[in-house]
């Protein structure tokens, strides 16, 4: 064998190695874990990165101070899926909407396991529990609220928003009171709607300005709006943001209060007794439901961050706020008590946004 | 099974070798020269190798890029987006040129190389970090400069060539060339055309499927074997080149490239919705064309270039409302113009010094309508931009060989978009040529470089964001390149170190108005090795062996300021910049039959900026490897060829992007005749 013959060798030798490598590569896949959370504690829904797959679901016990991270992954052996929006629980039973997976979920909020789903929703937002068999799905891009029975997890009908167009449509909050639904339309929309749950009809409407981002429920049973007022060039307009108050039972503005032009109002929620308001608007501002001007400074100052999510424990009133830092990384939940004194910082997933009690209510 | 089939490989290709042993071994000389162009003092640049280019009609650049270089290709999938990147930076950093002309989308910034198919491109060559200055600027990254050229090699006379293939997943690949030179006029016309139904299956590990009881309790679960949904594509292009040499150096030539594509996109494997209920496609329609005007005459060289894209492209995403009535969601629709002009000379005083100098003009002219939004009134308000921006770059470079050993180049480009210029951008180059015994070429660089940003980046309604800076970066090159050759064999090898500071890297982040807007938060170092080598040998008489390899370790950090006290993500290696890649293509040719193993490496990719190791945080690495026989068969003007090729061969389960799967082992089989009638026959 001659000397050149390395040179037909080498490259032998160097594919050998390479198809060798190829046979060490392993694709990872979620195994399922055993949960058994306590009876009372917060589910953290981080929304992920759109088009990613992303998604998590995080649970915190209030009082270990401990936070378990990707609960239904680890739970289910599979991911939550893309952009999940928010999450409603009740009793032992917990419902996820997750937006662009187009599906719902719904969990034991003891094993974090699912116990069923609906597929091939349009772009649920958020499932509001009317009765054992009846509740309702919003839709993002859609002028239909889907009504589903939550037990069987089925299709049962819809609620087509009248005057609303399909292309650019958008329901988004909902509370159930005193056998109505209300609903803010957020997305290039202006309404508060009232629908009838037992004839599954809107009733009325109500225009309470540009984009309402989110509604609250008092203890006094007035409904608060938040508006985000839209952004310039928005086609149906760019206005002051405002915080509005609305009798639900005539569905008229009892007031409005304005903010500044280039405020950023969002996540609106209330205290355990349903007297104080809390919203992110760079800071974190509250309000007792009485008081008759906003507050002029913020009661948890803002840390250079854009707030993601925001809420209230029920039960002892501390409040815990999300910041998303570059909504690359595991995001930062900070705990605060009513006094607004830190007493806790831990880390959730992806872009955390919203929030679920699970074992409390108010 | 994955083993058994290493073990065919190495028993085939070690049989067919020992076969030859016994053999006479009457070898054909090898001469290998070689002589450093001024033109390329100092620069890092990888040369695709035009075996790669032509080796299989159904390649698209980005499958040429990924095995033939150490860029990182990111790819959402089979048939749809994919694009590159390098030294750490992202695809809006990697700058593309098409005959010079910039192909990178005004409204992006960045280059979708799934849409440009390996058989329109007669050479390609990517330049690393600051070698992309002496062409143009805003590459941060580095350059892939794509072009045409006439056949200088051709023997005048007609030649026709045509090649249909068939593969997995109902995929249809055609190409077609006819051309004739008479010496003075070249003409070339070329057709590829491609489609695909791209149902691969796949087993979806992000997905489980449920077993329920009669009851409609949950008993058991699995993971679905489910088909990639949404994913056919159609593609057809059809470019011609005609060139006329002039007496007196001159030359004349225009290409014109036009392409169709229309491509469905898949849906995420976390998606539950029905497949059939939705309406996710993108198409284009985009016209490329470029004359030129060359003149070379004793030392001096110029040209004159001027060119036009037009480009329509549209998205649509509607889904099902009821069987039978889409609801359009997203009904976006793109106008872009761009009209080109370059200017460029060369000049030679001496021997030992050349000069250039040009200038260019990018006219961009967008109409962008992303959405239409209906209001209570009835009324419907499209969402979207009309804008034009001009950019203007201009350069001038002096290279000079200050003796046998040391050469230098120094480059002064400047950059100016709409009413706003960089600051002069300075390029120097310097490399040193030891003889033999040691055959060394050292090489280093320095240079600064802009990026502007993309007319989305400044303009999309909702987020476009008027004041965003400039990107802004240092590179600095130190490398070796190294040479020797035998009687029978010729052995080049290139290590490099580079070190980049980017300043101000763009991001998109939500707005607390629920929309997305650009903002300059990072600064990122990006810095590490870049190792080529190349060996062509022809160990036995009528064999040819021809093995190409590139590895690079490019740590890209974060080392901005923190964006709130808790950002963590401050030392971690930026997401989607794989740290290690590398790539192998090993061609082994002998009389009519020819094998070549392609394979490809990617560490570790995280999703996160804080390198987070959770399911969704990383991807893991993966190699690929693919190979392919072919078989040539001479008849008098006639050659056919066979090829069969399997992707994927040790079937690995991958995916290049979160939630996006790609395909398991696949093939394709092509057939193609080729005719000559030569004038002097």
């Amino acid at each position: 064998m001659g000397n050149e013959m390395k040179f037909f060798y080498i490259p032998i030798l160097t594919i050998l190695l390479c198809a060798l490598m190829s046979g060490c590569m392993k694709w990872e896949v979620a195994s399922e874990e055993e949960f058994d959370f306590s009876p009372r504690g917060l589910y953290i829904l981080n929304e992920g990165n759109f088009q990613y797959g992303n998604a998590s679901l995080s649970f915190y016990e209030p009082v270990t101070m401990e936070v378990t991270a990707d609960v239904f992954s680890r739970a289910n052996g599979m991911k939550l899926g893309d952009v999940a929006q928010s999450m409603t629980i009740e009793g032992a039973t917990g419902w996820i909407a997750v937006n662009n997976s187009h599906v719902v979920f719904r969990i034991d909020l003891t094993t974090g396991r699912e116990t069923g789903r609906i597929e091939n929703l349009p772009s649920p937002r958020e499932v509001c529990i009317i009765s054992p068999a009846k509740a309702y799905v919003s839709q993002l891009w859609d002028n239909r609220i889907i009504i589903i029975n939550p037990s069987t997890m089925a299709v049962t009908g819809e609620i087509e928003i009248p005057g609303m167009s399909a292309t650019s449509g958008s329901t988004e909050q909902m509370i159930f009171s005193n056998g109505y639904v209300y609903c803010n339309c957020w997305s290039y929309q202006t309404d508060l709607l009232k629908i009838d749950a037992a004839t599954d009809a809107v009733i009325s409407r109500l225009n309470v300005g540009v984009q309402p981002q989110s509604i609250a429920l008092d203890g006094n049973g007035r409904l608060w709006v938040l508006t985000d007022g839209g952004y310039a060039g928005n086609p149906i307009g760019n206005e002051t943001p405002a915080l509005v108050e609305v009798d639900p039972v005539t569905m008229t503005i009892i007031r409005r209060m304005e903010m500044g032009p280039s405020d950023t109002p969002r996540q609106l929620t209330l205290g355990p007794d349903g007297t104080t308001l809390y919203w992110i608007n760079r800071d974190i501002y509250r309000m007792a439901v009485d008081d008759t001007t906003l507050p002029s400074t913020p009661f948890i100052p803002g840390r250079g961050t854009i707030y993601y999510g925001l809420t209230v424990d029920p039960v002892d009133g501390d409040v815990y706020v999300a910041d998303a830092i570059d909504y690359q990384q595991p995001g930062m939940i900070y705990r605060y008590d009513a006094r607004g004194v830190e007493i806790d910082r831990f880390r959730a997933g992806i872009t955390p946004g919203a929030f679920a009690w699970k074992g409390a209510t108010r | 099974m994955r083993r058994l089939l290493t073990a065919l490989i190495v028993i085939a290709i070690a049989a067919s070798g020992w076969a030859q042993m016994s053999r006479s071994l009457s070898l054909d000389e090898v001469t290998v020269t070689a002589r450093r162009p001024l033109k390329d003092i100092g620069v890092v640049k990888t040369t695709i190798d035009s075996a790669a280019l032509r080796e299989n009609i159904a390649l698209s650049m980005a499958d040429v890029l990924a095995f033939n270089s150490s860029i990182y290709v990111k790819s959402y999938g089979r048939g749809t987006e994919s694009t590159v990147s390098f030294r750490g930076t992202s695809a809006g950093h990697t700058k593309v040129t098409w005959n010079g002309m910039s192909v990178n989308s005004p409204m992006l910034g960045m280059t979708d190389f799934s849409t440009i198919p390996s058989f329109l491109v007669d050479d390609a060559a990517v330049y690393h970090g600051s070698a992309g200055i002496n062409t143009t600027g805003g590459g941060l990254g580095g350059l892939v400069a794509l072009s045409t050229s006439p056949s200088v090699d051709t023997p005048p006379g007609l030649e026709a060539q045509y090649i249909q293939g068939a593969g997995s997943f109902k995929s249809f690949d055609e190409a077609a060339r006819i051309s004739w030179n008479s010496g003075r006029w070249q003409l070339s016309t070329r057709l590829v055309a491609a489609s695909s139904a791209n149902d691969f299956s796949y087993t979806n590990y992000d997905k489980k499927q449920n077993i329920y009881d009669e009851t409609g309790n949950i008993i058991g679960s699995y993971h679905p074997r489910e088909r990639n949904r949404n994913g056919a594509y159609r593609d057809l292009h059809v470019m011609q080149q005609a060139y006329y040499s002039a007496p007196g150096g001159n030359r004349l030539g225009i290409a014109a490239w036009w392409m169709s594509a229309n491509r469905e996109l898949p849906l995420l494997s976390t998606d539950y919705g029905n497949p059939s209920a939705v309406e996710n496609r993108r198409r284009e329609e985009t016209l490329r064309a470029v004359a030129s005007w060359d003149r070379v005459r004793s030392g001096l060289k110029t040209g004159v270039k001027a060119g036009v894209t037009h480009s329509w492209m549209a998205y649509d995403y509607a889904r099902e409302r009821v069987p039978g009535l889409m609801t359009p969601m997203t009904t976006s629709r793109s106008r872009l113009v761009t009209i080109f002009a370059l200017a460029d000379g060369e000049y030679s005083p001496t021997r030992n010094l050349y000069l250039t100098a040009s200038v260019s003009l990018h006219q961009h002219l967008v109409n962008s309508r992303d959405r239409n939004v209906t209001t209570e009134s009835g009324n419907t308000v499209t969402l979207g931009y009309k804008e034009a921006r001009a950019e203007v770059g201009a350069a001038i470079s002096a290279k000079w060989q200050i003796n046998s050993v040391v050469a230098v180049s120094g480059v002064l480009r400047e950059q100016a978009m709409g009413n706003n210029a960089s600051p002069l951008i300075p390029a120097l180059f310097v490399d040193a040529l030891l003889p033999r015994p040691l055959n060394l070429t050292l090489k280093g660089s320095v240079s600064r470089n802009y990026r502007f940003p993309s007319l989305n980046d400044l303009y999309f309604m909702p987020g476009g964001n008027p004041d965003l800076r400039s990107e802004s970066g240092f590179t600095y090159d130190l490398g070796a390149a190294w040479t020797r050759a035998g009687r029978r064999w010729a052995l080049t090898a290139e290590a490099g170190w580079f070190d980049s500071y980017i300043n101000d890297w763009i991001m998109w982040l939500p707005t607390p108005k629920g929309y997305f807007t650009p903002m300059n938060v990072k600064d990122v170092r990006a810095y590490g090795i870049e190792l080529t080598a190349n060996l062509i040998a022809k160990p036995f008489n009528d064999w040819t062996v021809d093995i190409n390899g590139s590895c690079s370790w490019t740590p890209s950090i974060n080392r901005g300021e923190k964006l709130t006290e808790a950002d963590a993500s401050q030392g971690h290696q930026l997401p989607y910049v794989p740290r290690r890649a590398a790539a192998v293509t090993g061609r082994l040719a002998h009389g009519r039959w020819g094998f070549i193993y392609k394979w490809n490496f990617y560490s570790r990719r995280y999703t996160m900026t804080t390198a987070d190791l959770s399911t969704s945080g990383s991807l893991p690495p993966y190699f690929m490897s693919n190979i392919a026989i072919d078989y040539t068969l001479p008849c008098r003007r006639v050659d056919f060829q066979f090829k069969v090729a399997v992707n994927n061969l040790f079937n690995e389960k991958y995916m290049t992007v979160l939630s996006r799967p790609m395909p398991g082992i696949n093939w394709e089989a092509t057939v193609g005749i080729r005719f000559k009638s030569t004038n002097n026959e």
